[in-house]
């Protein structure tokens, strides 16, 4: 009877202490999220028409957020990476614009907690962005490039409402650029002049809020369900840019779904999966 | 904290509301008056040979201004639009609607043709027998002594490998004769690939400008249009190039950079021109507009827009041709021997 009272005493010490150290250990999480949007666009490029071109595109983003470090719960790192096709048309309808798009950021975000429920993030990202419009009935300019690198500010606004059985995530988020280096052909230069013989003259333009201008926001609801989390909310565009006497503007409004999920990653020497995890990589 | 979350607020605030500042130029309202302001406008501002071929543009807007107001259809419109683009004189002028598209022909039609399909069909040219490789027909012509390329159109792409081909088939020959009359031209880009192979080094052979204003002559610094030598691929006898007025916009350039090249030789009429590379623009009505945009000039800075005098200025005679005879290849013929 001893035994078996030592033996009991031994485990129970044992698995405390273990839930112990599982409590003080933290993991790393990265929050992964899909989302798809169906949107209506409009486009003003004078380089290839002085008329507005309206119509719908569909869209596609893949965002990836985390903490810098389990020492560093204040900042996070992320990472987007959008694509964007469209088809859009003049007032009249008797000429139309394919739009393709893709767009890469990478930035960072402090996290902050001011009032209670709200949490907020500030910080700036890096951002890629290369779109192409073709007005297949234009002479000799039927394309235009969309090609920018820009410095953005963005800021993150947190709402959590719990309900009886289920916690509902709200998120605005707002980004706007503010410096950058962006592509723009003069108005009478030809694709030819500027790419086949090479005269690239006051086509590349330092961009900052003199001549460049716009708010990207996203509203978002997470909705979670019994074993996933989605994702409901609209995004819109509003973009306006000039050089060369020549003034953009792009518009947009998006629906969006998705599905939102934290993953941890083994990977490495010093990082390899505890062994009661099963991988095909094992 | 509280004062770091003011200055956020402050600088979306002030984001939100910049926008409104930078403009966007007015769009005139799609009436007949609306629609003939665009077009003069993107004219006046946006075609280049205004000051270069003296036309005074604001007179022409006096002259139809007072005619729109008088306008009740759209057919009627289209006709007086199309017909204020004439004044221009030039054929990168076009009004395309859905129902017509305008033109100016007169770069042509004044002339003499000089060019015949069934002479070239001739048993003595072409024949039925040619070969064709891309968009080039081709055949040993003159006792086997002379190569003869017609090319009808530069919108038609080619490859090394169709022009390899060919210029093996006329390894025996003395000289050859690329036959581009009534070509009315496509792309530079071809124009450039196909005289790149008569040239033994890069070479300047042109320059080109672009409208920087919206005066009539604000214009950029020249840029230089070279013309390469193709790596693989080299013609070093002589080469004819026949042109007559229809050789117009991307053949007229062809011919340019061929009047650069070592052994290149233009026999024929004038070509017809069109050096100003064409770009399009919108009217309110969605109707497209193409004009003149950028002006391409030859290897001695001297515009192309009217067309470019031939080495050999030949016309068809009308006793050779009821005789079945090209006189313009027969004189290039004449040349190559």
């Amino acid at each position: 009877m001893k035994k078996i009272l030592i033996f009991a005493l031994t485990i129970f010490v044992y698995s405390l202490v273990s839930a112990q150290n599982a409590d003080e250990k933290k993991y790393l999480l990265t929050n992964k999220t899909n989302t798809f949007g169906i949107s209506t666009l409009g486009f003003l490029d004078p380089y290839l028409s002085p008329l507005t071109y309206s119509g719908f595109g569909l869209n596609y983003e893949y965002q990836t957020n985390r903490f810098l470090s389990v020492q560093h719960t204040d900042i996070s790192i992320q990472t987007k990476f959008n694509i964007e096709t469209g088809i859009a048309l003049n007032p009249q309808m008797s000429s139309d614009m394919l739009y393709l798009g893709a767009n890469y950021g990478w930035g960072l975000q402090y996290h902050f907690a001011p009032f209670h429920g709200f949490r907020f993030l500030a910080g700036g990202l890096l951002d890629l962005d290369f779109g192409m419009k073709n007005v297949e009935r234009n002479i000799n300019n039927p394309v235009n490039l969309d090609m920018s690198a820009n410095l953005n500010l963005t800021g993150v606004a947190k709402y959590d409402i719990p309900l009886r059985h289920k916690t509902l995530k709200l998120q605005l988020a707002l980004q706007t650029p503010v410096l950058g280096y962006m592509f723009v052909p003069k108005a009478g230069a030809s694709y030819f002049e500027m790419f086949d013989l090479g005269n690239m003259t006051d086509a590349f333009h330092f961009s900052s809020l003199y001549n460049k201008r716009g708010l990207n926001s996203v509203f978002t609801i997470d909705v979670p369900f019994n074993r996933t989390v989605w994702r409901f909310g609209f995004k819109t565009i509003d973009l306006r840019y000039s050089a060369n006497d020549l003034v953009f503007n792009r518009s947009e409004f998006s629906f969006l779904i998705g599905t939102t999920f934290d993953t941890f990653n083994f990977a490495g020497r010093k990082n390899k999966a505890p062994a009661n995890f099963i991988s095909t990589n094992n | 904290m509280k004062k770091v979350i003011k200055h956020i607020y402050f600088l979306m605030l002030l984001v939100v509301l910049l926008p409104s500042c930078m403009n966007e130029p007015a769009v005139q309202p799609n009436t007949f008056k609306g629609n003939f302001v665009s077009l003069w406008q993107i004219i006046d501002t946006k075609y280049c040979y205004l000051d270069y071929k003296h036309i005074n543009w604001d007179s022409i807007h006096s002259v139809y201004a007072s005619k729109v107001d008088t306008v009740k259809k759209e057919l009627t419109f289209f006709n007086l639009m199309g017909n204020m683009l004439a004044e221009l004189k030039d054929g990168h002028v076009n009004l395309y609607s859905d129902f017509n598209a305008s033109r100016y022909w007169k770069w042509f039609t004044d002339y003499p043709s000089n060019f015949s399909s069934a002479l070239i069909g001739n048993s003595r040219y072409l024949g039925s027998n040619y070969l064709i490789a891309g968009p080039f027909h081709y055949a040993i012509i003159a006792s086997g002594k002379v190569g003869y390329i017609y090319y009808q159109s530069f919108e038609d792409g080619f490859s090394n490998s169709n022009v390899a081909y060919m210029m093996n088939y006329f390894t025996n020959c003395k000289g050859l004769i690329i036959d581009v009359r009534n070509n009315g031209g496509g792309s530079l880009d071809y124009s450039k690939q196909l005289a790149s192979y008569f040239f033994k080094v890069e070479t300047v052979t042109g320059y080109m400008r672009h409208k920087t204003g919206n005066g009539h002559s604000d214009f950029s610094s020249p840029v230089e249009i070279k013309t390469p030598a193709d790596k693989n691929i080299q013609w070093q006898r002589p080469v004819m190039i026949l042109t007559n007025r229809m050789s117009f916009s991307a053949t007229n350039d062809f011919v340019n950079r061929m009047k650069e090249s070592p052994n290149g030789i233009i026999v024929g009429d004038k070509t017809g021109g069109g050096g100003g590379l064409p770009l399009s623009s919108e009217l309110p009505n969605g109707w497209l507009v193409r004009f003149s945009s950028s002006p391409m000039y030859d290897a001695q800075m001297q515009s192309t827009e009217f067309g470019i005098d031939p080495d050999y200025p030949v016309a068809l005679s009308a006793t050779d041709q009821a005789n079945g005879i090209d006189t313009i290849i027969e004189k290039a013929v004449a040349l190559i021997k």
